[in-house]
């Protein structure tokens, strides 16, 4: 579903990117580990089409067809979602309102219906139970004045109810506590299906205590220097990054 | 003085002189505020509260006095009339009332024309006219009171308390285009009395010109309330220009909450005066400005009394080439100990053409109080965006949700669903974001 191929980019001139190859199939769940700096975040912004980075070579595809030359709406109303390590605050902009145009922009965009109010109801209070987001979060501004915690959980809430076909969570387990982080991790499980494929980019192991990844790929100056099974995550928990560094520079 | 300037006196005091026949008891007062016009004359940028707002403009349009007789479309008059239980209504058409179309079911107020209340020779209200104004402050206000034609008297009785809200609804038809209409409004609540007045100014067609001069005297007597809601929607050839008085007596709770949406010029004054201790204000504004447009909100909330609080939020959305201008005085004088005192204004600016000048200003001499002001000019947040675009929205939607979410605290003042509504359809961001 997901093809990237030596995809290089760049920041301000900076080169951050040199050179990644990835290819994620329907249902398969990948980590993407490293450590601060490693190009992980810029990766997932790419994908989702965020400002600010120059690709400077390579493809991405993504169910066959181009999503570098995509608007960001036109990534998300084809199935593209990213969980956001920092959720942005919208003063003014109402929780549940925000999430029903997104979806009905989604759904315009796919020929769909606009969902109908008791449906959405419905589902947004079954949801945000399911992912323990207050409900009363729900008629508060989007993600003002929430902890990080439950800015994390609002963001599951959106992916829950968007239901991607590919998901990027970029650094969704930073600052959450256990029970947050299992939460978050209970979340995305129940999203796992045959027909989505998911990108999970993390600094620690921790998350993928919860989340068990088909495979795991070190990122590490702006090149995946290895991949390998889960057991590679538990391998970089004990080792840390150091020796792979190490053998990446030889 | 110019030329035209020397033209447009002659013709206020002509227009002036056929007014006062027959006499409305004001004779003298009118007369004497013409002279301190001609004293005054117009506002010029020289003057502090006027420096960043021209009024010439305004005088090239040179209005003339509008006819006396007009004709009223009522089934046209009636369809804006807000649909909800209201204790009175109040109409002016082209600023003539229309008695016919108003009315008072409530008891404990008394709703009338300032006209005919004049005309009866009504004592208090009399001696109520220019008593918090003075002969005018400039010449505008002065030119008001020389000239005004009529108004809405609104007087809510001792203890009266209503269940329903009161419209006031000021209407301009294609025959008011070039005219001006000098209008003056008394509200009085007595002791204990509480009300809510719901304003609105509003074009029956788009493009009519006309200049809507306002000066109103509101004062609360002890524990009384008021909640003002007003919502000037003009067409954009329009001009307005409302001059408010406030007086605050003991526990007196006014709740001002305005929205200027409309007219190519408009300028709204706010002055809040505590008289007694324990008095509290509230100022809620919105302003929107496109292409063309000025809106000008100024603030003047006086503590000279200890043990009063005040509070103000206004916020302008600014796109195309409109401009605006704030300016919130709060004064604190040196028996106004305990006062407390809070500020903010807001701008988002959706265009580089666009302009604002705004102007904070605190004047504290007592030491034991609690102030505070603040202004902030920024553009439309490129995260936010981006963030909202990730969910699906394209820029247009998510640009109309982060613009009505700006607001959205002012809009919230308006509490009333069908008001709300009332603006909502006014003010679409839809059209207008294209551009930025």
């Amino acid at each position: 579903m997901l093809s990237i191929k030596s995809l290089t980019a760049n920041v301000e001139g900076k080169e951050i990117l040199r050179g990644i190859d990835l290819e994620i199939k329907p249902g398969e769940v990948h980590a993407i580990m490293g450590p601060n700096g490693s190009g992980k975040s810029t990766l997932a912004h790419i994908l989702s089409g965020r400002d600010g980075y120059t690709v400077t070579g390579g493809e991405v595809s993504y169910m066959g067809i181009n999503l570098l030359q995509l608007e960001p709406e036109e990534r998300a109303q084809k199935g593209v979602f990213l969980a956001m390590q920092y959720p942005v605050e919208l003063p003014g902009v109402n929780n549940m309102t925000f999430l029903r145009e997104s979806m009905n922009s989604i759904r315009k965009a796919r020929g769909e219906p606009e969902i109908d109010t008791l449906s959405f109801m419905k589902q947004v209070k079954e949801k945000a139970r399911l992912v323990k987001l207050d409900e009363k979060l729900l008629k508060r501004s989007v993600n003002a004045g929430f902890s990080g915690g439950e800015k994390k959980r609002n963001e599951i809430l959106q992916m829950a109810m968007l239901e991607p076909n590919l998901a990027i969570l970029d650094e969704t387990d930073s600052g959450l506590d256990i029970d947050a982080l299992r939460t978050v991790a209970d979340g995305v499980n129940m999203l796992r299906s045959a027909d989505r494929g998911m990108i999970v980019v993390t600094h620690y192991q921790r998350l993928l205590d919860y989340i068990e990844p088909d495979r795991v790929h070190v990122l590490a100056g702006g090149r995946i220097i290895r991949s390998g099974g889960k057991e590679l995550a538990l391998e970089l928990e004990a080792k840390g990054y150091g020796w792979l560094l190490e053998e990446a520079a030889a | 003085m110019n030329a035209p300037l020397e033209e447009y006196k002659s013709k206020a005091r002509n227009s002036i002189e056929c007014l006062m026949k027959p006499d409305d008891g004001l004779f003298d007062r009118r007369l004497a505020a013409l002279a301190r016009f001609e004293e005054l004359g117009y506002p010029n940028p020289r003057l502090e509260a006027w420096r960043y707002t021209s009024v010439e403009g305004l005088l090239k349009q040179d209005f003339a006095t509008p006819p006396a007789d007009i004709t009223v479309n009522q089934l046209e008059v009636e369809t804006h009339f807000l649909k909800q239980p209201l204790a009175g209504r109040l109409v002016f058409v082209d600023g003539l009332y229309q008695a016919q179309l108003s009315e008072c079911q409530h008891t404990g107020i008394k709703i009338s024309s300032l006209k005919s209340a004049l005309a009866e020779g009504n004592r208090r209200v009399l001696e109520a006219v220019g008593s918090q104004t003075g002969l005018g402050e400039d010449g505008f206000a002065a030119l008001n009171l020389a000239g005004f034609q009529d108004g809405a008297l609104i007087q809510v009785l001792e203890g009266g308390k209503l269940s329903a809200p009161i419209e006031l609804l000021h209407l301009t038809s294609r025959q008011a285009t070039g005219c001006k209409i000098p209008t003056r409004h008394l509200i009085l609540m007595e002791t204990g009395a509480d009300a809510e007045l719901i304003e609105r100014y509003q074009s029956l067609e788009e493009g009519i010109g006309s200049f809507n001069h306002l000066v109103y005297e509101i004062s609360l007597a002890e524990s009384a309330q008021l909640t003002h809601k007003r919502l000037q929607m003009e067409s954009d050839q329009a001009y307005h220009l409302s001059d408010i008085h406030i007086a605050l007596q003991a526990r007196a709770n006014y709740r001002g909450v305005n929205a200027a949406v409309g007219s190519r010029w408009s300028r709204t004054v706010l002055h809040n005066r505590f008289m007694q201790a324990d008095a509290h204000c509230e100022l809620d504004g919105l302003y929107l400005v496109s292409d063309g447009q000025l809106s000008d909100y100024h603030l003047d909330v006086d503590h000279q009394v200890p043990h009063c609080t005040s509070r103000e939020n206004f916020k302008g959305i600014l796109r195309g080439s409109g401009r605006a201008v704030f300016d919130g005085l709060i004064q604190v004088g040196e028996l106004a100990q305990k006062s407390e005192a809070h500020l903010h204004n807001a701008n988002l600016m959706l265009s580089r053409r666009a302009e604002v000048d705004t102007k904070p200003q605190l004047m504290i001499l007592a030491d034991d109080v609690v102030c505070s002001h603040g202004t902030t000019v920024g553009q439309l947040d490129q995260q936010a965006m981006f963030y909202m675009r990730s969910r699906g929205l394209n820029e247009e939607q998510a640009k109309r949700l982060l613009c009505q979410g700006f607001i959205a605290d002012v809009v919230e003042r308006f509490e009333d669903p069908e008001l709300i509504e009332i603006l909502n359809q006014r003010v679409s961001f839809q059209e207008t974001l294209a551009e930025s």
